[in-house]
């Protein structure tokens, strides 16, 4: 304060209050210091550690895909009699295989199946196939999923995101007469926030 | 149980670094033990039930090696006790050049929840009151000649066969964003981004204050606003500290992307649990990985971008259509 | 030492004095008992069943308690309004009366401080927030910084009170060394509290209506419009029943403060209601919310106008001379002004935040029962701190409570 006896010209702050503002100003950046934590707020990113292939050393193994039902096999008791001649024309099947929904485009029995040899499956190139690796029947005509279904993207991969990995096999979820997934049942809604209250409440309420 | 299989591992920071001085510790200590003698005798505080140690515990960060062997230890012993069978509580740390992504085919989601219920299995959620950790939101295709806005979307449908028709759902949980707001904004440091990206929540050391929820821009982050109810028998054994350890009311929880299976090479539930195969889960820094191959591969986009949270859950669509 | 033992005859006489009182003083006080007694079971309540007893839910993870804490960090702000005139300025009719706004301070930081203590899920475990006992997550979380300066704003508030008070009770006057630089601290200390607060919610991009760099002023301004009108009708309050002395002048300049305060504050409305309306985006739902309502859902809407109703009669009063000379006539625009900051910036500023919630979703939340009891007990626990203090504030400053001398 200017005129004070110690300090006429009142240029200089007298002591007292030059102690007092620095008492507080240590006392606000001590608590402030106090304050600060030392953990690892925010690690740095792991974007420049090297990639390493950590799957290179696990399998990929393909599932067997599910059994087909006992009625249906082996197809050569029916279909290898020769007396039994199969018609090369599409139509509705009425005598067996009836309960069979056939919804696969404009695909008949023949595209796959072959006449000849009823326990296989026949590709393009005429060369059979077991019924164990039918999705190399799928993939003549949907080969643009061969290499999203290794990679995992299409379809479904268990197992583990490194080292060994299974797949499961076309026919695993797409029925290979009607392909289309089907629909599920879904599970219960979540509840709503105003439906959340203790259990003894709500059956007070009721 | 390989608890201290990736032990060297845990620590966060740089290798090398030590967490805290000696120092802290003699004051912390000092401080923790007036205050514990302090607040009374513990025959009176074990004939109110009142654990000191729990009470004491420090933050998961700052607990060293032989502490954390101690919680770990008192923890299976709780759990144990509580339901009846015996309980493993692991503290597995981050693998070295990993960074966890999450891949969501959208073509493919057909809004079954069978992810959302997976995951409660998994993770020791409350039933009662009800906490789901993926919210499925179903959004309509052609949304009325509008854009699709994600407030349109609607967690509550219900029908007896999903898909429904001309709609598409989009399951939402943590991103576990790599500039977390949630992580930023917690005042205890109970929350933080581990080095392999999970964003991890310290239970015990959560006050409740609920900052984080605020900054969710997910609505990723749910409360415990009642005592959660678990039955026993429903209870998974296999736990991690920061994963699915039964929480205890005012504790704030979310998803941990399955820490307890994914640090063991295990893929998350809800991955698992799929059964379109619309969920794809790797290591963001390994190419081979199905979630690199879809990043490369697919238009990937990520809810909220405008908000450079940089999630780490890419949504995509797998085929152009359902065919 | 001497000043120890006179602190204590000052403790022990300050004891003295709040217990001697009529029959109203009386019967404030039970009345305050109740509701303080009402809201401890209601929260015992809260902390056996947990927060599940509020209506607070994942969508609406705050509301009640974070909305009366909003608005109490301004009302412990604004005191430094009446502050500023007296010590800067050396006015003397406010001089007198600074002491009061000083205590009202002190009395709402510890509700500010109540108020959070109830809304954690485990507050047994607050010690978490504390330097080396704890792990705080400063400088990033805002929330650490609040309790900082919340607790430094307290500390600076209650010394100067007391050391004042102490020093009249002795018969000295307070040496201005030591007081001015604390006031003068405590200036920016105010700005900072509220500002800080502001930026909790303003740092939170998840909230688009929060996120907004007007948030900060939008709360200074309606902080010197809530606590000098609480000022106000305290002051009506002291002379009547306190037997305190506040000259005329003293009220009509806090209504002329408060008329700056509440045009800023309209003013700051208006462009937020121009910003949200004229070019609409996906983010102005929250304000369509919180003025019209959205799909029916329309009770915020009814407290939103009213609140610009009362604010607005609130500035007429105080910006019209004539009206605002008349003190009944400014009584009454200061309690507008209270009720109407008090409905914007608590549920008004909380609500349309979380309402719709970041992914669409729309919750009504109200407060339930045992929210609104805790925040009354909580309020009356301000209101019976106050009072203590006001009463030996009064009574050492009209000399009859005074060091016994040898």
């Amino acid at each position: 304060m200017a005129g004070d006896e110690h300090d006429p010209d009142g240029e200089r702050p007298p002591r007292i209050q030059l102690t007092v503002w620095s008492v507080i100003a240590l006392a606000v950046v001590a608590v402030a210091g106090l304050f600060t934590v030392r953990l690892e707020h925010q690690p740095e990113t792991t974007r420049d550690y090297p990639p390493r292939p950590l799957i290179a050393d696990g399998k990929l193994a393909l599932l067997p895909g599910p059994e087909i039902d006992d009625e249906y096999l082996p197809c050569s008791d029916c279909h290898g009699d020769p007396e039994r001649e199969t018609g090369p024309v599409p139509r509705e099947l009425e005598d067996e295989h009836d309960e069979m929904e056939l919804a696969h485009g404009d695909l008949w029995c023949l595209h796959c199946h072959d006449s000849e040899n009823p326990n296989r499956l026949r590709l393009a190139d005429a060369s059979l196939v077991a019924f164990e690796d039918s999705w190399q029947l799928c993939v003549q005509c949907h080969g643009k999923k061969l290499p999203e279904w290794r990679a995992g993207v299409h379809g479904k991969v268990t197992g583990s995101w490194r080292g060994d990995r299974e797949y499961l096999t076309c026919v695993a979820c797409h029925e290979p007469h009607s392909p289309a997934t089907e629909p599920l049942e879904p599970m219960p809604r979540p509840r709503r926030p105003d439906e959340i209250a203790l259990r003894a409440e709500r059956s007070q309420e009721k | 149980m390989g608890i201290f299989k990736d032990r060297k591992e845990r620590r966060t920071g740089a290798p090398g670094e030590k967490c805290g001085s000696t120092r802290r510790d003699f004051l912390r200590t000092a401080a923790t033990v007036s205050a514990g003698a302090a607040i009374g005798a513990p025959a009176v505080a074990s004939a109110l039930e009142f654990d000191f140690e729990a009470f004491l515990q420090k933050n998961f960060r700052e607990l060293s090696d032989a502490e954390l062997k101690d919680v770990l230890a008192r923890l299976e012993r709780k759990y144990s006790e509580k339901y009846g069978k015996p309980v493993s509580v692991g503290a597995i740390g981050p693998m070295d050049g990993v960074l966890f992504g999450y891949g969501l085919d959208i073509s493919r989601c057909i809004g079954c929840r069978r992810c959302v219920y997976a995951c409660v299995e998994e993770n020791n959620l409350s039933r009662d009151p009800e906490i789901h950790w993926i919210r499925v939101l179903e959004f309509e295709r052609s949304a009325a000649l509008r854009e699709i806005n994600l407030e349109d979307g609607n967690p509550y449908y219900e029908y007896s066969e999903v898909p429904a028709a001309d709609k598409f759902y989009l399951p939402v949980s943590c991103q576990h964003c790599e500039d977390s707001p949630c992580s930023t904004v917690c005042p205890t440091g109970a929350t933080w981004r581990e080095p392999d990206g999970i964003v991890v929540i310290d239970y015990d050391w959560c006050i409740g204050c609920r900052y984080c929820m605020a900054s969710c821009p997910y609505g990723a982050r749910h409360f415990n606003w009642g005592e959660p109810n678990l039955p026993a028998e429903q209870v998974n054994p296999n736990m991690h500290m920061l994963g699915n350890t039964p929480r205890k009311k005012g504790v704030v929880e979310k998803c941990t992307f399955c820490i307890q299976r994914v640090r063991n090479g295990r893929l998350p539930a809800c991955h698992e649990a799929c059964p379109v195969g619309a969920r794809k889960f790797g290591n963001l820094l390994d190419p081979n990985s199905e979630i690199r191959y879809v990043m490369d591969r697919k238009r990937t986009f990520v809810l909220k971008a405008e908000l450079a949270t940089h999630p780490k859950f890419f949504y995509f669509w797998g085929t152009e259509g359902r065919d | 030492m001497e000043n120890l033992k006179l602190f204590a005859q000052f403790t022990r006489g300050s004891l003295i004095a709040v217990a001697r009182g009529g029959k109203p003083y009386y019967a404030w006080l039970l009345g305050l008992g109740v509701l303080i007694g009402l809201g401890l079971v209601a929260y015992g309540d809260q902390l056996s069943r947990g927060l599940i007893t509020t209506n607070m839910r994942d969508q609406v993870s705050w509301g009640f308690y974070i909305g009366n804490f909003a608005f109490l960090v301004g009302v412990a702000a604004a005191a430094v309004v009446l502050v500023v005139p007296a010590y800067v300025y050396n006015w003397g009719p406010i001089r007198e009366v600074a002491l009061v706004g000083e205590l009202l301070s002190v009395a709402a930081i510890v509700m500010c401080m109540l108020f959070v203590t109830v809304d954690v899920g485990r507050p047994e475990l607050l010690w978490h927030l504390l330097p080396i006992a704890g792990t705080p997550n400063f400088p990033h979380s805002l929330l650490t910084w609040d309790i900082l300066v919340l607790n430094v704003y307290f500390l600076i508030n209650w010394f100067v009170v007391t050391y004042i008070l102490f020093m009249a009770f002795t018969g000295r006057k307070y040496n201005p060394r030591i007081v001015l630089p604390i006031i003068f601290l405590s200036i920016p200390f105010a700005v900072g509290i509220h500002t800080v607060t502001a930026f909790l919610f303003t740092g939170l991009k998840s909230r688009p209506f929060w996120h907004t760099a007007l948030l900060a002023p939008r709360f200074i301004a309606s902080a010197f419009c809530s606590g000098p009108a609480l000022i106000f009708l305290i002051f009506r309050v002291l002379r009547k029943v306190g037997g305190m002395k506040i000259a005329d002048a003293a009220l009509f300049k806090i209504g002329e403060l408060l008329a700056y305060a509440m045009a800023l504050n309209l003013f700051f409305v208006g462009t937020e209601v121009f910003t949200d309306f004229y070019a609409q985006t996906s983010h102005s739902i929250h304000a369509r919310f919180q003025w019209f309502g959205i799909h029916g859902e329309s009770s915020i809407a009814a407290y939103t106008w009213s609140a610009l109703g009362f604010n607005v009669v609130a500035l007429i009063i105080f910006i019209v001379p004539y009206f605002r000379r008349k003190l009944n006539l400014l009584t009454l625009g200061c309690a507008l002004s209270f009720f109407g900051i008090f409905i914007e910036k608590g549920m008004g500023l909380l609500l349309p935040g979380f309402t719709p919630d970041v992914l669409g979703e729309i919750y009504e939340y109200a407060p339930s029962a045992n929210e609104v009891l805790v925040g009354i007990g909580i309020w009356a626990v301000g209101a019976l701190l106050f009072t203590l203090m006001v009463r030996v504030a009064i009574a050492i400053t009209q000399g009859k409570l005074r060091v016994a001398r040898a």
